[in-house]
């Protein structure tokens, strides 16, 4: 039968005098999911060493209280700040994955909403609305992005703070149920929490995202090429690296997210060639497969 | 038997027809190339044959007395569809372990059966045939019912999830208990059982079989005692509460006066006894439907031709025809009371109350597969001589859809009737909690019953009063299937 | 004599102590692993035959965790705890159940006067039962203070 109060106070409890670390690691199944990362996303040195961080930090906290050592609940709220499209809702998926496997979270599922799912367009409207939403994420981890968009100081009626409310009581009396991560570009985050401090106040961890370099966005950009069984010819290949540059310099970049909507136009202009060609009845398994120069070239990036 | 003819196979046209006496199977009634319809009515017998009578014989004959024949040939056949009518065997297979006994599969055609009518289907299957002389011993054990006939029946009035909803009771088994003395109380005595058991904790209490209307107390007196005592502990529990009242009686007209008195007084459930006769529970089944009553049935009687292994029918045809007469309750079984029962046979039992399907399982003793078309669920009770002591046995061999009837073991308690229904229902529910908590409830009961004695004085002795009581004598009708591992290559 | 501790004892717990949230919980555990959706519900009216609580929020359907269901019960004992019923329920779609799976108590009423019998005498000897909450004697809103 689960817990009975009147059975934990029964007698002393025997604290164990030595704890397998290594062991406990290895049953965790916590390096596999370093290693998916580690597969997944290029690059973000500095992120996955503060995951790995996090990780031996909530290890270490399991053997500490296994030997009956004070410790406190632990927080586990985090923040992911950064610019869109450098991996933070990967991270927060295999990081929902790691506080289950250490068993911080009971389902591990990751929940990812932005203001509109949590905020209502009336009165009474939010409270069930967010609700609703923690409700779903309870177990697991509940993934906020943009969350500055939650508080919007220009309207005083702004249902926005009914949500903040209802998530900070959540936040802070049911840490064991719930994780929160909340994420945004940095500067915005940094605004959100001087005007919120009870948020920054329940946060642990914050993990910077930073922007990827030049030679990272080709990494990614190869990787997506192969993964979707395309082959860039040596042109072609040359185009990318020229367009990548140009592109970073453009309003509306987002890193990993800017080289797959990239790719996605190259296919659909790849698609329309092969249309147009007047041998399109016989279309080879390398015709289908390459992506040529002239793909890349249309892109109104290189337009003056 | 002669075989004038000498002839081995079936014969046809007027060959067939000659004035005589011939074989059962040359007639046509062993057709070992027949494949059954959907729509056939298939019967399984286990037949011992005479000395001398061949297997194959041996279940034509049943076919055919059980269907169209005589002891000779009538030229009257010619007149019908006589290909149609007779019921052909179609397979015999030894009984494994039982050197002198066949198990015969023989095929009816629907359209020798009157719908809606279990009278008419019984007559055929289980009529002249089981005093045949060619068969040593017979006994029906199964039976495939085609769907296309379950949808002439109305099955059972209310059904356990409507009955539930009406009770206002989910997620555990319910509880019962029969009044004891069986017979002897008058109606005010007989009142006071009710009324302790129920506001105890139990949500049933219930005739015992032979209470009708005798000297020592009459029928109305009954209703109206046991009606105040079921009120009374309604208002005291805030639960519906209920008891079985047995309206049988030795005309049906009767038996319908008796069933509108309870109604007038407000009781949600009556009884009757399988002895009233098919025709009669069809009857009072609809009345119930029509009456929003719950119908129970007590199997009296059924020991005197189930129970034998080699003759009779099989308790699970008496389960088929009863979800199909519609009945809400069927005793069936406890597997650990005092009462006759294996627990795969019971299982097969449980099985074909409640399913909507079963498959085809012979370690359960069940022989077909069998669609049940909509019909409602019917819901066993268990009892005879089961006690809070094996609580997580009843739970684990007989699940939540069950009622158990705990009358001596309630009766019996040393500190009174309400202290023994308390004691079963806190059994009850922290066994069902255990279980839900995912505790391993049947290794740990006695654990997990004695920490709920802790704060149940009832509980505590109850257990010390029976917790060394069973029954452990051999059954006998035991599958004759057991399921075998294959040895891995 | 021996009497019952209990004037209400609908649900599957009631006659064990009142259960903790702990044990609410794994209760709520083991409709989530059956696949039902849960709902809290609540009453001032304790009557055998008043079916139909109020609904205190949607049946949970897509719930993971029971803590989003302990949530629920306690905004619920938040609002109405000091004068009503509220009970778990657990309900099944499968076919051929398609209703309540489970059901317990969580929360009851500081003070439970329970239920009373009024008896109107028919011909015949036949009585004629009423059950009915002492509760209900009040409007809604005033029972139970």
């Amino acid at each position: 039968m689960t817990a009975n109060p009147e059975e934990k106070s029964e007698g002393v409890q025997a604290f164990p005098d030595s704890f397998d670390l290594e062991g406990e690691f290895a049953r965790s199944n916590v390096q596999a999911v370093l290693e998916k990362l580690d597969r997944e996303l290029v690059g973000l040195a500095p992120v996955k060493q503060r995951i790995r961080e996090i990780a031996a930090l909530l290890l270490v906290d399991k053997a500490r209280r296994s030997m009956g050592l004070e410790t406190g609940a632990p927080t586990l709220h985090m923040s992911f700040t950064g610019n869109p499209g450098t991996g933070k809702t990967t991270v927060a998926l295999r990081m929902a994955e790691i506080l289950k496997n250490l068993g911080y979270v009971r389902q591990g599922h990751l929940v990812s909403v932005t203001r509109d799912d949590l905020v209502g367009q009336y009165i009474g409207h939010t409270a069930p609305k967010t609700r609703e939403v923690i409700k779903k994420a309870m177990g697991g981890v509940l993934f906020i992005d943009e969350a500055y968009y939650l508080y919007k100081p220009e309207n005083e009626r702004d249902y926005g703070q009914e949500a903040i409310e209802i998530l900070l009581q959540v936040m802070e009396n049911q840490r064991d149920d719930l994780v929160v991560i909340l994420a945004g570009y940095a500067n915005r985050m940094e605004v959100f929490f001087q005007s919120n401090p009870g948020f920054r106040s329940r946060i642990a961890h914050h993990i910077d995202f930073p922007d990827y370099s030049e030679k990272e966005l080709m990494s990614i950009a190869k990787l997506m090429v192969d993964a979707q069984h395309y082959v860039l010819t040596p042109e072609a290949e040359k185009v990318l690296r020229d367009y990548i540059p140009r592109r970073m310099k453009m309003p509306h970049f987002a890193n990993a997210r800017s080289m797959r909507n990239a790719l996605d136009r190259a296919k659909l202009r790849q698609a329309n060639r092969l249309f147009g060609r007047k041998d399109r009845t016989n279309l080879t398994r390398h015709d289908l497969t390459t992506i040529e120069a002239e793909d890349l070239l249309a892109s109104r990036v290189f337009q003056p | 038997m002669a075989t004038p003819t000498g002839a081995k196979k079936e014969l046809k046209g007027a060959d067939r027809y000659k004035a005589g006496v011939l074989e059962y199977k040359v007639m046509g009634y062993w057709q070992p190339d027949y494949v059954p319809k959907d729509t056939d009515v298939i019967a399984l017998f286990r037949i011992t044959p005479q000395p001398g009578v061949e297997a194959d014989e041996a279940a034509a004959a049943v076919a055919g007395e059980s269907s169209t024949a005589t002891w000779t040939v009538v030229w009257t056949d010619r007149l019908t569809a006589a290909d149609l009518y007779r019921a052909k065997a179609y397979r015999v297979d030894k009984v494994p372990n039982s050197p002198d006994q066949y198990f015969a599969y023989i095929a009816y055609d629907m359209d020798l059966f009157e719908p809606d009518s279990i009278a008419n289907l019984t007559a055929s299957i289980i009529g002249n045939v089981f005093g045949f002389k060619a068969v040593k011993a017979l006994r029906l054990e199964d039976m495939r019912i085609p769907v296309a006939y379950l949808k002439t029946f109305q099955g059972p009035p209310t059904g356990v999830m409507v009955e539930r909803e009406r009770l206002d009771k989910y997620g555990r088994p319910l509880l019962g208990a029969t009044t004891k003395p069986k017979l002897g109380l008058s109606g005010r005595n007989y009142g006071r059982v009710v009324y302790e058991a129920l506001k105890g904790g139990l949500d049933f209490t219930k005739d015992d079989e032979n209470i009708n209307s005798q000297p020592f107390m009459h029928w109305r007196d009954r209703f109206l005692y046991c009606m105040e005592a079921v009120n009374r502990a309604s208002a005291a529990t805030a639960e519906v509460k209920g008891h079985y009242l047995n309206v049988t009686a030795g005309t049906v007209e009767q038996m319908y006066e008796r069933a509108e008195f309870a109604k007038e007084l407000g009781s949600v459930i009556i009884m009757i006894d399988l002895v009233l006769g098919y025709t009669a529970i069809q009857s009072i089944s609809k009345w119930a439907r029509k009456n929003d009553m719950i119908l129970h049935l007590h199997r009296a009687g059924n020991s005197t031709y189930s129970r034998q292994k080699n003759h009779g029918m099989n308790f699970r045809v008496i389960c088929k025809w009863m979800r199909m007469a519609g009945v809400d309750h069927i005793h069936a079984g406890t597997v650990v009371g005092k009462l006759e029962g294996d627990p795969l046979m019971v299982k097969g039992f449980y099985d074909t109350l409640l399913q909507p399907h079963t498959p085809v399982a012979p370690e359960l003793g069940l022989f077909f597969k069998q669609e049940w078309a909509s019909l409602g669920k019917c819901m066993p009770v268990a009892s005879g001589g089961i006690h809070l002591g094996q609580m997580h046995q009843l739970l684990h061999y007989l699940g939540e859809d069950v009622i158990l009837q705990f009358g001596g073991g309630t009766i019996g308690h040393p500190d009174g009737i309400q202290a023994g229904a308390e004691a079963n229902r806190v059994a009850l529910e922290s066994m069902v909690q255990a279980r839900n908590e995912g505790v391993d409830y049947l290794a740990k009961g006695p654990e997990i019953l004695a920490k709920a004695a802790k704060s149940c004085k009832p509980l505590q002795h109850g257990l010390d009063t029976w917790k060394n009581i069973s029954f452990n004598y051999e059954s006998t009708d035991t599958p004759d299937f057991t399921p075998q591992v294959t040895p891995a290559r | 004599m021996h009497e019952n501790p209990r004037n209400m004892t609908q649900g599957q717990f009631s006659f064990l102590p009142p259960l903790t949230d702990d044990q609410i919980k794994a209760q709520i555990a083991y409709a989530i692993k059956m696949g039902f959706a849960v709902s809290v519900e609540y009453t001032d009216d304790p009557h055998p035959r008043n079916t139909y609580w109020e609904m205190w929020c949607q049946p949970m359907f897509d719930t993971k965790d029971p803590a989003a269901v302990m949530l629920e019960v306690n905004e619920c004992r938040k609002v109405w705890g000091a004068n009503h019923y509220i009970k778990v329920q657990a309900f099944d779609n499968a076919r051929w159940r398609e209703s309540v799976a489970m059901s317990f108590i969580v929360n009851r009423p500081k003070h439970e006067p329970g239920l009373g019998l009024a008896r109107t005498e028919g011909p015949g000897r036949s009585i004629h039962y009423r059950v009915h909450s002492y509760a209900t004697d009040k409007p809604r809103g005033e029972r139970y203070k």
